[in-house]
């Protein structure tokens, strides 16, 4: 069996790491991956860090060329895929070359955003989403940033560059930083604390042009004029669409596969950041471009790759953020997010804000569909999307919780915690011992 | 898939009594400080209801923690165990907030997260579970033999709910002398 990678990116190298592991015929298997940057798998997750010094550059490598070769992994570098033909089953690179296969994936990711902007093409403007850039963002000098967008690569872009020791400024068109990932209590309350760090949070603001002749001299937008030398774009990832229309694969914003991640087109597949995919818990289209997804949707690729009937449970937000000794966590729907697929009686929110730390969880149908959560309460992020994988229904459960180990003698640890956390204790006095324990 | 010859820490919370020696060996061991923040196994209090849950890593088949790593510092040692790489780990807490447990532990001085071991450079086993043996809360077992042993445990304790056992009359005989 004959299998072509498109793109050496982390659901690209998830797929022929588990078509070696789990293949029954593993050493039947003919992988080749096809690449159109000059290295070996890095993570683009951890650019920011290598840019702003906290890691060295090896340290985002995930694969060295050795493991290719001792995998038996046919690795075509600096070779880009530029169309397919499903017909003849074949895919022809940029150089010519030709590679046949029986199963086809497509992971070659999506690119850059690049806005309209005039001087968007000026010398000192960069972005950080591939290590050829974040190259040059590492090595450039400069004493004043401006980060245009305020996605997850912009706010990790921003910590960097202060912490190199430049002077920050983040614009976001929005109406609060991060707006896809967190509400508005949690994004001001994150915004407040990166100034308090001297970083400059501009919100509802559009970039009009980047002055200069050559390189940057500073940034306009409709409020006010920032100087400054470097410029970093994090506008957002549009999915690679390109190649698969090429071959007549259906596609919208991303490419569409079904939940065996497989396209319109026989035997080619698609998983990462270039598809377009299903919300788990709301079932609506999303496109989460996001590690976890990306090695998630590999797997279930791979697997249908070996004849297994592995089905996608779905793609779900999830990211964390951190300031510094700032950490905030969130996953699942915003209540914007959630206001759009659902009727507003459906929509309820449990709050806490102690001294500790920030909650919100987002409820749909009384069912954890979403949370976020700031200081001591993200470190119980993970028992809570235990809940909304669950379905546990809240307002039940606030109602039982009291009862919870007589219920039943096997219910787990993370019910009672979770009340715990909750502040359910509070309202009820202890009630002697129970019984059965959790 | 086969599960390989793999030997775990079987937590049992109705034998624990949350007298925190597991804590105390566990930072003895990796830190050689008796000071339960720099342990990786944790005990979560529910005072009110007099029930502890030990909790370690569970060094899950399709860990979350690995996947959300945004460094790859999460790593899966041939011995099973799910660590962390500290020279690559930059502190975020991601693997944390990921994990249904909460279970990686966040080094005081550092910042940066860490998780059981399994304590794989001694022989003997993990100390925790040495230091466990009067409760017996925690037990180092052949990951095969794990679900066996908790499935006999379970079927001993609907025998001792449905038969209590037969009282036999004994005789005492006590002898002290009063000066």
């Amino acid at each position: 069996m004959k299998v072509v990678i498109v793109g050496n990116g982390i659901a690209g190298n998830e797929v022929a790491l588990h078509l070696r592991e789990h293949g029954p015929r593993a050493d039947d298997i003919d992988i080749t991956i096809l690449s159109a940057e000059r290295f070996p798998e890095y993570d683009p997750c951890s650019l920011p860090y290598f840019v702003g010094g906290e890691v060295d550059r090896d340290a985002v490598f995930r694969k060295s060329p050795d493991y290719y070769r001792n995998s038996r992994i046919n690795l075509v570098l600096d070779n880009k895929a530029v169309s397919i033909d499903p017909e003849a089953r074949e895919v022809k690179t940029e150089k010519g070359d030709v590679f046949g296969y029986d199963s086809l994936v497509l992971a070659h990711g999506g690119s850059l955003f690049i806005p309209p902007i005039p001087g968007i093409d000026l010398d000192g403007v960069f972005s950080c989403k591939v290590l050829a850039e974040a190259d040059r963002l590492a090595g450039h000098r400069g004493s004043r940033a401006v980060v245009i967008g305020s996605g997850a690569i912009g706010i990790e872009a921003a910590e960097a560059l202060k912490l190199k020791g430049y002077q920050v400024a983040i614009i976001e068109l929005l109406d609060w930083i991060m707006p896809t990932l967190f509400c508005e209590g949690a994004s001001c309350f994150l915004a407040d604390e990166m100034r308090r760090y001297g970083i400059e949070v501009y919100t509802s603001e559009k970039v009009l042009a980047i002055e200069g002749k050559s390189s940057v001299k500073s940034v306009k937008t409709d409020k006010r004029e920032i100087p400054c030398d470097t410029v970093v774009v994090a506008t957002g990832v549009v999915p690679g669409r390109p190649l698969a229309e090429t071959a007549g694969i259906a596609c919208e914003r991303g490419i569409l596969v079904n939940d065996r991640m497989l396209t319109s087109a026989a035997d080619i597949y698609a998983c990462g950041d270039c598809v377009q995919t299903f919300d788990a818990v709301s079932g609506e289209d999303c496109m989460y471009q996001l590690k976890h997804n990306a090695i998630e949707q590999a797997r279930i690729a791979a697997r249908n790759i070996l004849g297994e009937d592995a089905r996608y449970r779905g793609a779900y937000p999830f990211a964390r953020a951190h300031y510094f000794d700032t950490h905030a966590v969130t996953f699942g729907k915003t209540l914007k997010g959630l206001e759009k697929i659902c009727r507003p009686e459906q929509v309820g929110v449990i709050e806490r804000d102690t001294e500790q730390g920030y909650l919100r969880l987002l409820l749909k149908d009384g069912k954890i569909a979403g949370g976020q959560a700031i200081g001591a309460f993200a470190d119980h992020a993970g028992l809570f999307m235990g809940f909304m994988w669950r379905g546990v229904d809240m307002n039940e459960f606030k109602k039982n919780w009291r009862k919870i180990g007589e219920l039943d003698s096997v219910f787990p640890w993370q019910y009672r915690k979770i009340g715990q956390v909750l502040g359910f204790s509070a309202l009820d006095a202890p009630d002697g011992m129970e019984k059965a324990r959790v | 898939m086969a599960l390989k010859e793999e030997r775990v820490i079987v937590i049992d919370p109705g034998k624990c009594a949350g007298c925190h020696s597991c804590e105390m060996a566990c930072a003895m061991k990796h830190f050689g400080v008796c000071h339960p923040y720099y342990s990786r196994i944790r005990i979560q209090e529910f005072r009110n209801v007099n029930t502890f849950v030990p909790i370690t890593c569970q060094a899950c088949e399709d860990a979350a923690c690995i996947k959300v790593c945004p460094m790859n510092a999460r790593i899966r040692l041939g011995s099973g165990a799910v660590v962390t790489d500290e020279d690559k780990c930059i502190g975020c807490r991601a693997c944390v907030y990921a994990c249904p447990f909460g279970a990686p532990v966040i080094h005081p001085d550092t910042g940066k997260t860490m998780s059981c071991d399994l304590c794989m450079d001694d022989e003997l086993g993990p100390w925790c579970v040495k230091a466990c043996t009067m409760q017996q809360a925690l037990k180092f077992v052949d990951v095969r033999d794990a679900a066996r042993a908790k499935g006999r445990d379970f079927a001993a304790m609907l025998k001792e709910q449905h038969e209590p056992p037969h009282q036999e009359e004994t005789e005492f005989s006590f002898s002290f002398s009063v000066e």
